[in-house]
């Protein structure tokens, strides 16, 4: 039993730490600041993804064979850490969840077009699971494609299509197959978004998020567009969403600005001798967000080694995951007690850098104990796998 | 990065739950439930089958200074509420002695104890909430330290050959072990029925020898005592509260309400995987720090992190399972009630969650 990060792997992260350094430049961080390209989009954003695909640092979990690094499990998990840690807002969805699996089952037109052009930053995928009456039960989903003569017809709606609205593709869910049991009968398809089937409307979120409402007519793609078997799209999208449900819990942000907010109370004077860590009650907080956030940190680290020995653990990938999105909250809180009522402030001179990331990200921190699986949905998969009690209803 | 057990590591675990299933039955438990709780001829089997000098060096009767296989010995102790103390002796004396000391008696003391030999140590103090400023006092005088002070929670001390007591004197703190015939005991009745006692110490003589560390490290000797003692605890509680998740399992998997077994209702299964949760978070922070403390003498915050871990999950999962189990979790004739009791001295002995978070936010709002 060895509990630390190899020297290799801290090396891996000092390289990504002075590389993201140097890609964010305060033409992008300032594009970034703006509401409307929080989640990238923008031509600064655009940019840097082409650097980084031309510098090799996408595709970092693909198999070599397809043109990635195959990095191991934990490596992937420093790289997400740091990348997160400077608020670039990368695309993982597009470059480690659909891309693989494009590289892996996706036809030959698929492999060459697409999966070539997310290695190089090209291309951005929004994800279409969720539908108006199809949120947690994914697999009532309704949306259908119907098969034609060299294709498929599109039809349907989805709800909460994040990065739609500067996406290239969509990676869709839909029902192929209305005889068979629910989760028998879904395919997965790539959508280009500039088709004239295709449109979207904007949602406007509490966090500052936008998502959107999107809407598929008519659409017509060629078989090529087809990953995976016919009918077999289920498993693409299990396996999608566990390694997106580790990338949701990661600890890298919110110790990210644990020490932020640390620094600052260690420097901020509240009287002639008295700093803000010397009250007790602040001391305190700075101690339960410390101990929750190692106990995070290895979890999450646990994850990650399982999952290089090819090992799954139901019950542990959903620890994570209710852990994590739950610990979110309780440490946003926490800090911003510490901040007091400055941290409601979006804008204030001083502490404006740090405050604005406090407000925002209190505000964002909800969606994850719903989405990627809601956590009751968790709590019953630890119960049946971890403590093999009988399935609820 | 590893989380797996080594291949011995599973033997001692493997080998540990066989022994402790037999010989700490529920029959045989409550034996001890009104006597005192100490099963000499289990800890005599244990040091015979080599389980006592898990931790300790080769060198001195020990299998070797892994501290996760001496956390292995105290998760099981814990899970099967054996009738032992172990933590005065395999903790706070062996290791303490074995990292600390340059005498070759006490080395000799070290692989005594492996051997099955019992000492102990008194370091809490009555209401004194900071262990690394006793109250008891040490005088250098001449040849001779004059010691004077009251010790209490300390373990089994009637049965031990020396006690290794913490005292303040001119020259820091020292930590020395004193004989047991030279203190006055008063044994103490406790929630969960360990023999502790008071251990009074009126002008008690030792000699420089009977100090265990080189002269100025007192005060790290007696910081690393506490650490390891609060990792060690840590495992104890980890094996109580995995047992109480697992009885909470098997309870609600079984009880039928309604015409159902109660297992099948969320708000019955979401707070036994709220434990699981609990449990997961404990069982790797004890990781954490007693692996961290096999490379480093002092991993205070790790070690504070594991105990402020192990507090919460004593409370919490110890409630859940009293109230899951509805009556038959406080008959005294089904078990749980025994580990609910364990659960409270692991949680407040050697600081509470809430005494550790303080000592924590110090640490870290210090650290610049």
């Amino acid at each position: 039993m060895l509990i630390q990060l190899n020297s290799q792997q801290a090396k891996l992260k000092d390289e990504l730490h002075e590389y993201f350094k140097g890609l964010l430049t305060p033409e992008l961080k300032a594009e970034l600041n703006n509401p409307e390209h929080f989640e990238g989009g923008g031509p600064e954003f655009k940019k840097a993804m082409l650097t980084m695909g031309k510098d090799g640092w996408i595709g970092l979990s693909w198999k070599k064979e397809f043109g990635g690094k195959e990095l191991s499990p934990i490596e992937q998990y420093i790289f997400v850490e740091t990348v997160m840690r400077t608020g670039f807002p990368f695309p993982f969805l597009t470059t480690e969840s659909v891309g693989p699996m494009i590289a892996e089952y996706g036809s030959d037109w698929a492999k060459e077009e697409i999966a070539t052009k997310i290695l190089q930053g090209k291309l951005i995928f929004g994800i279409g699971y969720s539908e108006p009456n199809s949120g947690t039960d994914l697999a009532s989903l309704q949306t259908k494609a119907i098969k034609e003569k060299d294709g498929y017809i599109i039809n349907g709606q989805k709800m909460w299509t994040s990065l739609a609205n500067f996406s290239d593709y969509i990676w869709l869910a839909a029902r192929t197959d209305f005889e068979v049991k629910n989760h028998k009968g879904i395919s997965m398809f790539i959508v280009p978004t500039n088709d004239p089937g295709f449109s979207l409307t904007a949602i406007n979120t509490l966090g500052d998020v936008r998502t959107n409402a999107t809407f598929y007519e008519n659409i017509k793609v060629p078989d090529s567009h087809l990953v995976g078997e016919i009918n077999q799209g289920w498993s693409l999208i299990t396996s999608q969403l566990n390694l997106e449900r580790l990338a949701l819990v990661n600890h890298g942000p919110v110790e990210e600005l644990y020490r932020n907010v640390l620094e600052l109370a260690q420097n901020t004077k509240i009287s002639n001798d008295q700093f803000l860590t010397d009250l007790s009650w602040v001391k305190q907080n700075f101690a339960q967000i410390h101990s929750g956030i190692e106990a995070l940190k290895l979890i999450c680290w646990k994850q990650t080694w399982i999952m290089e020995s090819d090992q799954l653990n139901m019950a542990e990938a959903s620890v994570a995951k209710v852990y994590g999105s739950e610990f979110f909250i309780e440490a946003y809180r926490l800090l911003m007690e510490i901040m007091g009522e400055l941290s409601i402030l979006k804008n204030d001179s001083e502490l404006k850098i740090l405050n604005a990331r406090l407000e925002r990200m209190y505000r964002t921190a909800s969606i994850l104990t719903f989405g990627g699986g809601t956590n009751e949905v968790q709590r019953d998969i630890i119960a049946m796998a971890g403590l093999f009690m009988p399935r609820s209803r | 990065m590893d989380f797996s057990e080594l291949s011995h590591q599973q033997e001692i675990r493997e080998s540990l739950n066989k022994i402790f299933s037999e010989k700490c039955s529920p029959e045989k438990l409550k034996n001890f439930d009104n006597e005192f709780k100490h099963d000499e001829k289990l800890y005599d089997f244990l040091a015979s089958n080599g389980y006592l000098g898990l931790g300790i060096n080769e060198k001195l009767s020990g299998s070797g200074e892994d501290l996760y296989d001496l956390g292995i010995l105290f998760e099981c102790f814990g899970f099967h509420a054996a009738p032992l103390c172990l933590t005065g002796c395999l903790v706070d004396v062996a290791q303490t002695l074995q990292k600390f000391s340059k005498n070759e008696n006490h080395q000799s003391i070290v692989s005594s104890i492996a051997q099955g030999e019992i000492y102990t140590s008194a370091i809490l103090e009555p209401l004194n909430h900071d262990p690394e400023n006793p109250t008891t006092t040490a005088v250098f005088d001449g040849e001779k330290i004059i010691i004077n002070g009251t010790k209490y929670l300390s373990e089994i001390s009637s049965l031990a050959k020396g006690i290794l007591i913490s005292a303040s004197s001119n020259k820091g703190v020292i930590l020395a072990l004193v004989k047991t015939d030279n203190v006055k005991l008063t044994q103490l009745t406790s929630t969960a029925n360990s023999p502790l006692f008071k251990v009074e110490l009126k002008n008690v003589s030792i000699v420089e020898s009977d100090v265990v560390h080189e002269e100025g490290r007192g005060l790290e000797a007696l910081k690393y005592l506490l650490q390891i003692n609060m990792v060690m605890r840590s495992y104890i509680a980890l094996g109580v509260t995995n047992k109480m998740t697992s009885l909470i399992a098997s309870y609600t998997s079984e009880r039928e309400q309604f015409g159902r077994v109660i297992g099948t209702f969320q708000a019955v299964s979401h707070r036994a995987a709220d434990c699981f949760i609990e449990l997961e978070c404990l069982r790797l922070v004890n990781q954490q720090a007693s692996t961290n403390l096999n490379t480093s003498l002092d991993c205070e915050n790790d070690a504070l992190v594991s105990k402020i871990w192990a507090g919460n999950a004593c409370h919490k999962i110890s409630y859940s399972a009293q109230h899951l189990h509805g009556g038959a979790g406080v008959d005294r004739d089904y078990v749980l009630w025994r580990y609910c009791l364990l659960a409270k001295e692991c949680e407040l002995i050697n600081g509470s969650a809430s005494q550790n978070i303080e000592r924590l936010g110090l640490n870290i709002t210090a650290n610049q």
